[in-house]
């Protein structure tokens, strides 16, 4: 059996059934235990993870590990130098989600064709140019009204653009209060405000 | 605001479960088959802006 890994919590207590939690140093790993053979491209596995997850976080903030991590015999060898930055940010986030701020742009750019450029630098620049950006008033208020502790802007492709906001859970409903507003003063922006979700963005040690 | 259509947020779910959170180095190839999930997963992102362009000309 292999476990394919959701998250790392800091107790115990926080992983429930159907997942099984295993010890990664004084944090535990959720995961759903699936055959040696089960591909993790299935969608019903996918489904049930995805289904898992949300039910984790609706009981404690851990902090979220991308699809496709698996675990085998308890080795969890491979988190090891995670754990303490995941134990630090869980004690200080135990309160805190993310919430997902996803904007459609309205035009989007032409994606640059790789045939196009003999260097892969110019290719590089031409896509982070064909990002899509964010109307400046939209982005203004939502920075405004959306309360949150932190947030991250980040170009998903050259169709939508993101803000990540690391909120307190007590603050969700004014989140999605002040998405509320966001639709009646900004109709022609499509978005989708999104969340709660675990520890994604700002667990990312790198940044 | 109106809540996501339960559609809409399961997709969200699949969205944030495949293209957010830590990557533990070594574990980042996923595919079975001819299908690679990193595909499956643009796909989806590609999928949900469209949705998101749909809910909101209601």
């Amino acid at each position: 059996m292999k476990l394919v890994i959701i998250g790392a919590h800091l107790h115990r207590e926080d992983v429930e059934p159907p997942a099984v939690a295993v010890a990664a140093g004084d944090l535990r790993l959720s995961g759903i235990e699936v055959a040696d053979d089960q591909p993790l491209g299935d969608r019903d596995l996918l489904l049930r993870v995805a289904k898992t997850r949300a039910a984790l976080l609706d009981r404690a903030t851990f902090i979220a590990i991308r699809y496709g991590f698996t675990v085998r015999d308890g080795d969890t060898s491979k988190v090891a130098p995670f754990i303490e930055r995941w134990r630090q940010l869980l004690i200080e986030h135990r309160d805190d989600v993310e919430m997902t701020l996803k904007i459609a742009a309205p035009a989007p750019r032409p994606r640059p064709d790789r045939r196009d450029f003999t260097s892969g630098a110019d290719y590089l620049r031409a896509l982070q140019a064909a990002n899509a950006e964010v109307p400046p008033a939209f982005r203004d208020a939502a920075e405004a009204r959306i309360p949150c502790l932190a947030r991250r802007w980040t170009a998903r492709d050259n169709a939508s653009v993101e803000m990540a906001a690391l909120v307190r859970r007590a603050d969700v409903a004014a989140v999605f209060e002040a998405g509320a507003a966001l639709e009646r003063d900004f109709p022609d922006v499509p978005f989708l405000l999104s969340g709660p979700w675990p520890l994604e963005v700002f667990a990312d040690v790198d940044q | 605001m109106p809540e996501p259509s339960e559609d809409l947020t399961l997709l969200e779910t699949i969205d944030h479960l495949l293209d957010r959170g830590v990557v533990i180095s070594g574990e980042a190839v996923i595919s079975i088959g001819d299908v690679d999930l990193l595909y499956l997963g643009l796909n989806i992102v590609l999928a949900n802006v469209d949705a998101i362009v749909r809910t909101s000309r209601k």
